[in-house]
């Protein structure tokens, strides 16, 4: 039971090591908590030590006015110092080793753009753009550009190292080798606005041929209408102003200001995390964002039930 | 104390013209620099203020060998070559918001007018301060000698001028030199 | 060697500034005083008051905190009380209160009658107090600020904050501001200029000259706080492009500006109170302070190291490995002269006649609890643990570790060690020890969670978080933590308002110390000194209170 505890709480955590570049963060992050740990208990022995030892007594004689010792300043001076020193090029090593130059000639397997508070992210070489839940292959060096669209945001999965800045106006970078698959958890971290809390972060890590598969299925175009109540919901979601903002692949909508729409109804979560896709959920939202996402700059439209009916259905959809 | 005050008035222009090089590193603020500034005619108002910290200099030397009339003398001097330096820089100001470069305008106008500005607020200041001590010259203050106002005041002058030497290199002639 | 004579302190040719008021006056005596010790208790109420604001503040989060997709508290207000929070202990609790003890000691240790510039010192009290209420001001104007307290470009622009709070907090903190730069002014002049014949430099006490040090770097690291305000305002009321991108800005020139002062300054938050435990350890361990050259010359050494490390908080901004390598340098090497000042103060105490009163318990304290805030902070210095943990609870921890365990506890210190000084009365020792346990268990409870759940994956700044494992239970343990705080900020206020009037009578010296301060009244007459004793080393109250066994004639023994 607690063991199966530990393992959860370790889930999210940078103890949850998944990629090479959180190994060698966490190695250094290792040594440093065991030095650490013995300076700590060098401060606190000595302090509980001398308080014992030396508490004043009733009647006591003064105590030797000792005010200085040549020899022991050096050792407080250089012990400490060879200990920094020696984690200097610890760090050293680790920054080259995780973060190397950018080759300049090399399009960036995906990129990440932080918005005011979901996550765009696009596959230049496949010319796809989704949303939100980031597919990612396994066992590839992969270089993640990160940018931001309004505000700096940040990019920070434990389990596959660093963090990084998205700051508008320049462009960053990550190198992550991923070496599982799973779904791995983060957040937005760097405060960006009030949903800034619900700018959670949910890489999927898959097999190479799992992945080529779900890049072929992004590619290919949502399927049309089948029935009468999704097509009403398509021609709201064009005329509805929706398009506007949201893509969706082989229709007209093509706007840009909120996530891209397309296969949606095959995410988990929707929002940034806060909720499970599904009708109900999707049916609440478009009813009243700022209710469920206060903040969300996504407006709330005056709909009739049967117009959100209608939405939801041809959102559910999309597979 | 004056010198504490300087001091830490030197670190606020150093944060401005940090900004300035900053900025100044996109070609397009290069462009905007290099085409609407004109380094002879601001030049020749720099060439004045800095000529008033000579001026000032001899009030100081005159104050403190106690020669009041040559002391009034020079400061007026040096208050007459503040003042048209800021005519210059308002001539230029004008000229500038006519072609449409103003704080709005660019991050050329916003880092170029708050630099500059601040250092007019400044020349301002030290212009106020002149005219009051002038006053109290006029109304015998300095007749009997012995005063640390005169220099005092003098190293806010001179400040004031050093600041727009490093201003001037950085607004008007670095981009000569590139 | 003969016993010295009396310094006599000659009567001024000109009414002292304090001493044309007459007590009788009551508040407008107040208002009016240019008496440092009177503008160094009001500097003391205005942190008392705004420790109870920011508390309060923060307790409110914490409720919101304390369980996963709570809805307490809506993000809007949730994130205005955590700016507000952080903006007010920085710049209206720990400053005020710095400054209080130091407008109300630095005379007294160096034997002056008051500040060099009395009227300027009033001025920057002022200034303090209405830049406070200007920043308060905003949550009558429309919304306080919501950009947390360093305010990051360009969230901090119109178009993303479009409530007035960021101006407010722009002209709060340029008032104050200008009033902390004109209160260093003061504190340099004073020490320079007035301390009383046969103290120099090296017979200052080390509190006085940790306020030396920090004036200086006040007065180097303000600045550019003040420009970069200025700029921001030029942004939001002139349509200025410095920090908006969209426009040609720079988001990271907002970071070095601010950074550039935001380091510096929570090293102008410790040093003094470095100062503050560097009289309190060779008072209650009955000896001098062990290593006087090496303590004095590490501040030196951290206020000059403090501009080279400001891009530590900058480390996952992108700016390259050779960058953050050489401020990860710098960063490292300001642990070692802080850790000289740590064991010299168990050097000082090792062999000594140890007294647990409240505030050596606090100074006790401090050294554990520092430690651990300290060697977070070189955690970071290390540049891969920061690119995981920056921007987390890890950070919230550290922060307050420092800032609590460090800043506060030392003022704590100093409030039971000087209080009696202050008011004439003692502050209850055993109501002094409830406070103590409370707070130390409270604020342990609070803050060592918190680097778990920021080890954990926990972004600092959020207004609720999912139910992840383990994430409800220690932020719920957090808040129960800041609640015991919370009560025990309260048993404090409360003995510090009762003793005024209740406590036991002091006397002038309860604690046999060593320092000028003591040889006065308690509390001092307007005028604090006639007479001063003669100063030849670091403690001449001790000298002259035990002839026979001084510390110049050791030391003069010493170095032949
Ligand atoms: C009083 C305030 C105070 C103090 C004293 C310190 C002290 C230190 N701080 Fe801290 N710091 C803050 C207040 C403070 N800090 C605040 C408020 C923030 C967050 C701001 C925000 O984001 O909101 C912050 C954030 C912060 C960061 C950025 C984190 C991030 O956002 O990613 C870093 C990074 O390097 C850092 C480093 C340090 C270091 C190296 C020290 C060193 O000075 C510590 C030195 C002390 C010791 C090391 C302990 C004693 C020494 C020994 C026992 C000797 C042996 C030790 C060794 C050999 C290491 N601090
Ligand atoms: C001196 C500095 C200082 C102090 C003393 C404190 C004190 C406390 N802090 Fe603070 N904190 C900061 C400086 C400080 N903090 C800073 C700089 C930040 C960063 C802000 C930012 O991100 O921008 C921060 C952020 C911060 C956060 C993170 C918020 C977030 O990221 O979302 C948290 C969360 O737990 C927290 C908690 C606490 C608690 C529980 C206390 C407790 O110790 C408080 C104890 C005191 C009280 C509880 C007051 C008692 C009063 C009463 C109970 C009322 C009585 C009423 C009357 C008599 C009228 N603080
Ligand atoms: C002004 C722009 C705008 C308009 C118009 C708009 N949206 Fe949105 N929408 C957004 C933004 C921004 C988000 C992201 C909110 C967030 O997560 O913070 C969003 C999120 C969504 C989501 C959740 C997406 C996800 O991946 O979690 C759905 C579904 C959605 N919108 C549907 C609609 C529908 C249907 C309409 C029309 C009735 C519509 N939107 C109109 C901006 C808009
Ligand atoms: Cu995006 Cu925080
Ligand atoms: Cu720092």
């Amino acid at each position: 039971m607690v063991l199966a505890g530990l393992w959860d709480i370790k889930q999210s955590s940078i103890f949850n090591v998944a990629s090479p570049q959180a190994d060698k963060i966490g190695a250094v992050g290792n040594g440093f908590l065991v030095a650490a740990t013995g300076m700590f208990l060098l401060v606190a022995v000595l302090t509980v030590y001398i308080c014992r030892r030396y508490r004043a007594r009733a009647g006591g004689p003064e105590p030797a006015q000792t005010s200085g010792n040549r020899k022991l300043e050096i050792m407080m001076v250089g012990v400490p110092l060879l200990m920094v020193t020696f984690f200097f090029f610890w760090s050293l090593k680790t920054m080259s080793a995780v973060l190397p130059p950018r080759p300049a000639n090399r399009t960036p397997d995906v990129i990440i753009t932080g918005h005011q508070y979901w996550w765009q992210a696009d596959y230049p070489a496949n010319r796809i753009s989704t949303a939100n839940e980031i597919h990612l292959p396994v066992g590839r060096k992969l270089l993640v550009a990160l940018r931001a669209a309004d505000v700096i945001h940040d990019w920070w999965v434990p389990a596959l190292g660093a963090k990084m800045d998205m700051i508008p106006g320049t462009e960053n970078y990550l190198w992550i080798t991923i070496t599982r698959p799973g779904t791995y958890l983060g957040g937005c971290s760097e405060f960006c606005g009030q949903e800034h809390a619900w700018m959670r972060i949910r890489v999927i890590a898959q097999e190479p041929k799992d992945y080529e598969q779900w890049l072929v299925s992004q590619a290919a175009i949502d399927k049309l209408p089948a029935d009468s109540l999704t097509t009403k919901g398509a021609g709201l979601f064009m005329h509805a102003s929706c398009s506007s903002c949201h893509s969706i692949r082989g229709t007209a909508a093509v706007g840009t200001d909120g996530p891209d729409l397309s296969h949606f109804a095959g995410r988990r979560t929707m929002l940034t995390g806060i909720q499970k896709v599904s009708k109900q959920n999707i049916y609440l939202w478009l009813l009243d964002p700022q209710k469920v996402k206060p903040g969300a700059h996504m407006p709330k439209f005056i709909f009739g039930r049967d117009s959100l009916l209608a939405l939801t259905a041809y959102l559910s959809s999309l597979k | 104390m004056m010198k504490l005050v300087v001091g830490t008035e030197a670190m606020f222009f150093l944060s401005l013209i940090v900004a300035f090089i900053y900025f100044s590193l996109s070609p397009a603020f290069r462009n905007l620099q290099q085409s609407t500034l004109d380094i002879k005619t601001t030049g020749m108002f720099s060439v004045l203020l800095f000529s008033s910290s000579f001026t000032f200099w001899r009030a100081d030397a005159n104050c403190r060998k106690g020669r009041i009339n040559r002391l009034k003398f020079w400061l007026l001097f040096t208050i007459i070559l503040g003042i048209i330096f800021l005519v210059g820089q308002a001539k230029e100001y004008m000229k500038l918001l006519d072609e449409h470069v103003n704080l709005a305008s660019s991050t050329f106008g916003t880092s170029f007018f708050t630099l500059t500005g601040f250092h007019g607020l400044h020349v301002v200041v030290g212009l106020i301060i002149l005219t009051i001590v002038t006053c109290l010259a006029f109304l015998g203050d300095f007749d009997a000698g012995g005063s640390s106002v005169i220099s005092t005041v003098g190293i806010y002058w001179h400040f004031v001028d050093i600041v727009w030497v490093f201003v001037f290199f950085v607004v008007y002639v670095v981009p000569h030199l590139m | 060697m003969s016993r010295l004579e009396h310094i006599r302190i000659p009567e001024p040719e000109k009414p002292l500034p304090g001493l044309t008021i007459s007590s009788d006056q009551g508040l407008i005596q107040w208002l009016s005083s240019v008496d440092h010790k009177q503008i160094g208790i009001m500097y003391l109420w205005l942190s008392v008051l705004f420790i109870l604001v920011g508390g309060i503040e923060i307790l409110l989060v914490r409720i919101q905190l304390a369980v996963p997709n709570n809805h307490f508290l809506n993000p809007e207000v949730f994130n205005q009380l955590f700016t507000m929070h952080g903006t007010t202990m920085i710049f209206f609790v720990l400053a005020p209160a710095i400054f209080g003890f130091a407008t109300y000691f630095v005379p007294l240790m160096i034997g002056a009658n008051d500040m060099a510039f009395p009227r300027m010192n009033a001025f920057s009290f002022w200034c303090t107090l209405f830049g406070g209420l200007l920043l308060y001001f905003s949550y009558l104007a429309g919304g306080a600020p919501d950009a947390g307290w360093f305010n990051y470009a360009p969230l901090n622009q119109f178009s993303y904050s479009s409530s007035p709070g960021i101006d407010y907090y722009c002209s709060g903190l340029l008032l104050a501001g200008i009033g902390t730069v004109s209160a260093s002014v003061n504190f340099i002049v004073t020490i320079f200029r007035l301390r009383v014949d046969g103290m120099g430099l090296k017979q200052m006490p080390v509190f006085v000259w940790m306020i030396l040090i920090n004036s200086f770097l006040i007065l180097a690291a303000f600045p550019s706080l003040n420009a970069a305000l200025v700029m921001l305002l030029l942004d939001r009321e002139l349509h200025a492009h410095f920090f908006n991108p969209g426009n040609g800005g720079s988001a990271l020139l907002w970071q070095h500006l601010f950074w550039l002062f935001g380091h510096p300054e929570v090293y102008i938050l410790i040093l003094p109170v470095f100062g503050i435990f560097s009289e309190v350890f060779p008072v209650f361990s009955r000896k001098p302070i062990f290593g006087y050259g090496f303590v004095v010359a590490s501040g030196v050494a951290i206020a000059l190291l403090a501009f080279g490390v400001w891009v530590h908080h900058m480390f996952a901004t992108g700016l390259g490995n050779t960058v953050n390598n050489f401020f990860a340098a710098s960063s490292l090497l300001i642990g070692v002269p802080t850790g000289v000042k740590i064991f010299n103060w168990l050097a000082t105490m090792y062999g000594g006649s140890i007294r647990f009163s409240v505030a050596m318990l606090f100074a006790i304290a401090f050294l554990v609890e520092f430690t651990i805030g300290g060697l977070t902070g070189i955690s970071f210095a290390i540049v891969p643990i920061d690119w995981q943990l920056t921007d987390t609870y890890y950070v919230v921890a550290h922060l307050h570790y420092v800032f609590i365990g460090g800043s506060l506890f030392g003022l704590i210190s100093g409030i039971f060690y000087w209080y009696p000084k202050i008011s004439g009365r003692m502050l209850s020792e055993k109501m002094g020890r409830w406070f103590f346990w409370l707070f130390v268990i409270g604020f342990n409870l609070t803050f060592l969670v918190q680097h778990a759940l920021g080890a954990m994956g926990m972004p600092r700044r959020v207004y609720t978080y999912p139910d992840l494992p383990g994430w409800g239970i220690l932020n719920m343990i957090s808040s129960l933590g800041g609640g015991l705080m919370g009560i025990a900020v309260c048993l404090l206020v409360y003995m510090l308002f009762t003793s005024r009037k209740t406590g036991q009578i002091a006397g002038s010296d309860p604690w046999d110390a060593n320092t000028l301060e003591w040889t006065t009244t308690s509390p001092p007459p307007l005028k604090n000194f006639n007479l001063v004793i003669p100063v030849r080393s670091t403690r001449p109250f001790r000298d002259w209170k035990r002839p026979d066994d001084t510390d110049w004639a050791r030391e003069g023994v010493n170095n032949e």
